[in-house]
């Protein structure tokens, strides 16, 4: 058992030293030369470095090293939480996803902890009527929800609810230059605002919960045990949640964790969709105005959570079930 | 030939869903390879004065520089289906190789392939995405690879797994014997095995790739100068009057709907065959 355990973490420790190694060697397979021209408006002169300034550029930033060395460094730059410094943003990339990430896990989370609970729930009482109305009109809308991609659900959410009906603000994180009254204002702000992008998210996510809920209840509701639990005359809702759901939950929670890299994913198109003030949005600007190091540092970011929380799945699927092993 | 004809059998024994997305996905396609000849407005020009409403001569109108949206929505379908039909031929026939040979070696390069395939399954494919379309350009060509570097996994699993289990029949065991080679073997016998269950993977990756092209697009960052549908989006919700005006009833209304109708097209058809497919296994 512990054996295995080390073999799955050094399995994640290898995928991480891939990423790694590979935000090392992307920019260095890119293209051109940062040092070949100083400054090349079009339809201006051309300038460009002198050999000396080259020579000293590159033996600034350790570009004359051996590759090997230069990847030594940014490894164990990195194992001091060094990540970089972001040009554009004059400052260091840690200190500017610290500042932006916290509004991108609050919306993850909620979404995650929202679409699973809807999911289970709805999910169940599919499997409870299968083949009924109810499990035909609820399969196909959650069939169909689950292929409409993330920023089309978005931008629809956006204009019905917030540009033609006015019920939530069209874009930030909190009101801009607002006095709050209380600290329960704020907080209420801060809520109205991120509804539309938890509800996206969440409206994302359903469908996978949903058809995950379902199937694993209905292989549930077929066991021996389930009929006992009906011919002792439990009430209805007892049996589905009491007794079927503990048995079905095994596949949801592990999906919960797994499930994470693609909420990512989506929050980067929610985020912009709703100019929410996450990392997802700040990936896109930083791309935008070509700045490489934060760009890396956001990836590196969402890796290592992804990873994480696919540890985390793996270590909790076999604390629940005691059957893999 | 004989696939050709095998395939418009299975395609009579679709559901009527199945039939629509069919038919909606042919559709886009001919609007793709006559986009150019449908619209009598050119699709990166202005051809009226800007936010013309839908008439008789703009049919869907125009956006804020007078460019026609039909025009513009023809051309995207070009777009999305060469996205579309790149990325699911590149990494289903990549994908299925490499399954193949994973599965019929074994040994070391099994090994390494599957431990390549962990990797990229693990790896969040919407921002991987957008480092290396900033790194390397966001060219159609480029994103078509980066689309089909991350999907060649799912058929190569599916592959893969298949062929573990034709490769002990008895009579692929009996062409070995007879000295079959392994492209003899792969042609003649593995072929025809894992073309219904590589068909239904190839089919998801179609839409998976069009929809992550729009997101791209969507972001802005997706190839500047190929007007796909998401490209359309983008440039409606960057303009800044668009929640205020009633512009967004076509200027939005219509490239969401384009992708709408051809994403849940594709849902259905994969619906079906995935059916035939399970029937027939």
């Amino acid at each position: 058992m512990r054996k295995r355990m080390l073999a799955k973490i050094s399995e994640y420790l290898m995928t991480l030293l891939v990423i790694i190694t590979l935000n090392f060697f992307i920019p260095r397979l890119m293209p051109g030369d940062p040092f070949t021209f100083l400054s090349s408006d079009e339809g201006q002169v051309t300038v460009t470095y002198s050999e000396e300034q080259i020579a000293k550029y590159k033996a600034y930033y350790g570009l004359d090293k051996p590759i090997l060395v230069q990847y030594t460094s940014y490894i164990s730059n990195l194992l001091r939480g060094n990540i970089g410094y972001s040009i554009y943003y004059n400052d260091h990339v840690s200190t500017i996803i610290g500042k932006r990430i916290r509004w991108t896990i609050s919306i993850v989370i909620a979404a995650i902890v929202i679409s699973s609970l809807t999911g289970i729930v709805l999910g169940s009482l599919s499997a409870w009527n299968r083949n009924g109305v109810l499990d035909k009109g609820l399969y196909t809308l959650m069939m169909t929800l689950s292929e409409i991609p993330a920023f089309l659900i978005g931008i629809g959410f956006l204009f019905i609810l917030a540009a033609k009906l006015g019920w939530f603000p069209l874009a930030g994180g909190m009101k801009s230059f607002a006095n709050y009254s209380s600290f329960a204002d704020r907080i209420m702000d801060i809520l109205h605002h991120a509804f539309l992008p938890v509800l996206t998210l969440s409206v994302v996510r359903l469908g996978e919960f949903y058809l995950l809920a379902r199937n694993s209840m209905i292989s549930v509701l077929t066991k021996d045990y389930m009929r006992t639990a009906r011919a002792k005359g439990l009430g209805k809702m007892r049996i589905i949640f009491r007794h079927g759901l503990k048995n079905a939950m095994l596949p949801i929670v592990t999906r919960v964790f797994l499930s994470l890299g693609a909420l990512f994913g989506g929050a980067i198109l929610v985020e912009n969709v709703f100019h929410y003030p996450g990392v997802g949005r700040l990936m896109r600007e930083a791309v935008m105005v070509r700045d490489y190091v934060l760009v890396q540092g956001i990836f590196l970011l969402v890796a290592i959570t992804v990873l994480t929380m696919n540890l985390i799945a793996d270590i909790i699927y076999r604390r629940l079930d005691p059957r893999v092993s | 030939m004989k696939y050709v004809k095998q395939g418009m059998k299975n395609i009579k024994g679709f559901t009527l869903m199945g039939k629509t997305g069919m038919a909606v996905v042919c559709v886009v396609l001919f609007l793709g390879i006559f986009s150019d000849r449908l619209s009598v407005h050119p699709y990166n020009l202005p051809s009226g004065s800007a936010f013309e409403a839908p008439g008789p001569v703009h049919w869907l109108g125009t956006d804020d520089l007078g460019i026609d949206l039909w025009a513009q929505i023809c051309f995207g379908a070009r777009v999305s289906m060469i996205i579309g039909f790149g990325t699911a031929l590149l990494a289903g026939i990549g994908g299925s190789l490499i399954g193949i040979c994973s599965g019929y070696f074994g040994g070391l390069i099994d090994k390494i392939v599957m431990r390549v395939t962990d990797i990229i399954i693990v790896l969040p494919d919407l921002p991987t995405m957008i480092v290396l379309g900033a790194f390397f350009g966001p060219g159609i060509r480029n994103i078509i690879i980066v689309l089909a570097l991350f999907s060649w996994t799912v058929p190569a699993r599916i592959v893969r797994s298949k062929i573990l289990s034709v490769k002990e029949e008895k009579y692929v065991v009996a062409a070995k014997n007879y000295g079959a080679k392994f492209w003899h073997l792969t042609i003649r016998h593995f072929l025809p095995n894992i073309l219904p269950v590589v068909m239904v993977s190839v089919i998801r990756l179609f839409s998976k790739a069009i929809v992550a092209e729009a997101g791209l697009a969507f972001l802005g960052l997706g190839d500047p100068t190929s007007k796909s549908w998401g490209l359309i989006l983008n440039h409606a919700v960057n303009f800044r009057g668009i929640y205020f005006t009633d512009y967004w009833k076509w200027w939005i209304v219509g490239p969401s709907a384009a992708i709408m109708l051809l994403v849940t097209a594709i849902a259905f058809i994969c619906r079906d065959v995935e059916k035939i497919v399970n029937s027939k296994i």
